[in-house]
């Protein structure tokens, strides 16, 4: 299971992930004029809120929003461990709203959809990751998360 | 290994699911008594709005029995449990051998004792039977008996259809044990801007008509109406296990220990039928929600495939979801009396914000979050769910916590605090990045 890493040493907070987030990801029109003025208005998987640190979906192991949702939903892929939400029989219960201990699961401000990240699991690299200007996200093994220490 | 599951619902479908992650061949049965597999309870009130059609209601594919090589006995009501042979009977008269045996026979919708209320038209929501049952009753006025989660959606569900509705409460405010008398005049007020009438303080006496139901008759007045709802809860479905001779708790839920193990060696109990630890209450209580069924099929499933697990201790939650218009949630205690506890300093704490459209409310036991309400404004509920469920002491975080900023990077000093209780990987990630 590979997970994001953000060094925090790195991140100066700019935004630029949830952006392009937005944009690229939730956007229809995948460009930023475009889809400012998007109707569902797109949002962002990745927030950076307050410290200078981008977070989206850990993706647990044994993940909390998998159990809440009621109707199968919220779904793991069995072979990359990605969570995922199957959004044409999501029924905006916010079961998951509620368990998520790292609240990056958010009801859709338009329409009736649990957002949240899926790591870009049809694109192959996730644009966030691609796009930081300083490199503050990598993607690493979750065994070796803990193991390798930042480096500046 | 042979593996015996009673029921086929959320706690069933996790075990089972616990079991084939570590135990790929061993034989598992599971019987249900309900003919339509997979259906998940919870949607029943949109099946009755019309909203999701019954293959939407499925909460996992149909193939599930088949791809995980399971024999499903659809339909088949297991009539009797000997624990000393290690066996069940069905209904039909066939006789099945275990080693290990899960009861996951969920709850029963209570049927209170009111005259005239075996008449035709009143009807329970809880089985599969009931829905239809509900979908197809005819008429243009209903009434809706008890307002808690499956009552208030019950009532909108109708009203959808084309229904008239009227609600009847017998406590003073509607969803008396996920609200609180604030929240719930909230959401009282929005569920009749509707159009659906609203009696709180009323019971119902009496139900009236020839055969088939015409009116209900509460204690201040009589209601005309073409069919009845009763949703005044559900309690465990013991009698396979009473007749097990398996040990009840004092609430009337199965007794299980922390490896959901019931009083009869190699007879497991999880989910709606059984009593477990709340974190909030501080003592047995039974929290017949879907969340919980799934973490505690989960653990017994993993125990009867042999890898020892102990569960966490229960919190109830509920959301109403988008059913009404906007978000609303609570979790744990809705009021500091719920409680029990047993040192003797014990201080409670109850911390609220309300603004136009917002209502949220904090209560802390000792500097712990015991329970929370959030209306309106739900994102982020989670962090608190979290703390909630570790027991960790937040008094010199709570302005943070009812902040409508709040993030999971502003409780983070509070995480590491804490990190004996915090064991997920996840967490501990988020731990080493020394912010």
């Amino acid at each position: 299971m590979k997970v994001i890493k953000v060094d925090p040493e790195k991140c100066t907070g700019c935004h630029q992930c949830e952006l392009w987030c937005g944009s690229e990801i939730a956007s229809v029109g995948k460009e930023l004029p475009l889809a400012i003025n998007e109707q569902p208005q797109p949002v962002p998987r990745v927030y950076v809120e307050g410290k200078k640190f981008a977070i989206q979906c850990r993706h647990c192991d044994d993940a909390p929003c998998v159990k809440a949702c009621p109707n199968g939903t919220m779904r793991k892929d069995p072979e990359t461990g990605l969570i995922y939400v199957h959004e044409p029989t999501c029924i905006a219960c916010w079961m998951c709203v509620m368990v998520c201990p790292f609240a990056i699961i958010n009801p859709s401000p338009t329409i009736k959809v649990a957002i949240k990240c899926d790591r870009c699991r049809n694109m192959g690299y996730p644009i966030c990751a691609e796009i930081c200007p300083t490199q503050a996200m990598t993607i690493v093994d979750r065994k070796d998360y803990r193991k390798k220490k930042f480096t500046t | 290994m042979r593996y015996i599951i009673i029921g086929g619902s959320a706690a069933a479908i996790s075990a089972v699911e616990a079991i084939r992650s570590i135990d790929k061949r061993s034989p598992i049965d599971l019987f249900s008594d309900e003919k339509t597999p997979l259906f998940s309870r919870v949607l029943l009130p949109y099946y009755v709005a019309e909203e999701l059609t019954k293959p939407l209601l499925n909460f996992r594919a149909l193939d599930f029995f088949e791809e995980n090589n399971i024999t499903a006995h659809i339909g088949v009501r297991v009539k009797e449990i000997s624990a000393d042979a290690k066996t069940v009977q069905t209904e039909t008269g066939e006789t099945f051998e275990f080693d290990k045996l899960l009861l996951a026979t969920g709850g029963k919708a209570i049927v209170p004792n009111i005259p005239g209320i075996d008449k035709e038209g009143i009807s329970t929501l809880k089985t599969m039977a009931d829905a239809d049952r509900v979908y197809n009753l005819k008429g243009k006025k209903a009434v809706v008996i008890g307002a808690g989660s499956i009552g208030v959606e019950s009532c909108i569900s109708l009203m959808r259809r084309g229904l008239k509705v009227t609600l009847i409460e017998q406590l003073s405010q509607v969803l008396p044990t996920v609200f609180d008398d604030e929240a719930a005049s909230i959401i009282k007020a929005v569920v009749e801007e509707m159009g659906i009438e609203v009696l709180t303080g009323e019971r119902a006496t009496r139900f009236t008509g020839n055969g088939r139901v015409q009116g209900v008759v509460t204690s201040t007045r009589e209601i005309e109406c073409d069919m009845v709802v009763l949703a005044v809860g559900v309690r465990p479905d013991i009698t396979l296990a009473k007749g097990a001779g398996i040990e009840i708790g004092s609430l009337g839920g199965i007794k299980i220990d922390k490896q959901m193990l019931t009083s009869i060696p190699d007879i497991y109990a999880a989910g709606d039928v059984c009593e477990t630890f709340d974190v909030a209450r501080n003592t047995h209580f039974i929290n017949a929600i879907w969340p919980m069924a799934v973490e505690q099929g989960q653990v017994a499933g993993l125990n009867m495939a042999g890898q020892t697990t102990e569960y966490g201790g229960s919190v109830r939650m509920n959301s109403i979801g988008n059913f009404i218009g906007f978000p609303a949630m609570s979790m744990g205690v809705t009021h500091p009396q719920e409680c029990t506890y047993v040192e003797e300093d014990c201080h409670f704490q109850e911390i609220k914000t309300r603004s136009k459209n917002t209502y949220k409310k904090i209560i802390l036991k000792n500097g712990c979050i015991v329970g929370a309400i959030f209306v309106g404004q739900t994102q982020k509920s989670g962090i608190i769910t979290a703390l909630l469920r570790k027991q960790v002491d937040v008094t010199d975080f709570i302005p943070v916590l009812l902040s409508r900023n709040l993030n999971f990077m502003d409780i983070l000093p509070l995480v590491r605090r804490n990190a004996d209780r915090f064991t997920e990987p996840e967490f501990k990630e988020l731990m080493d990045t020394g912010l």
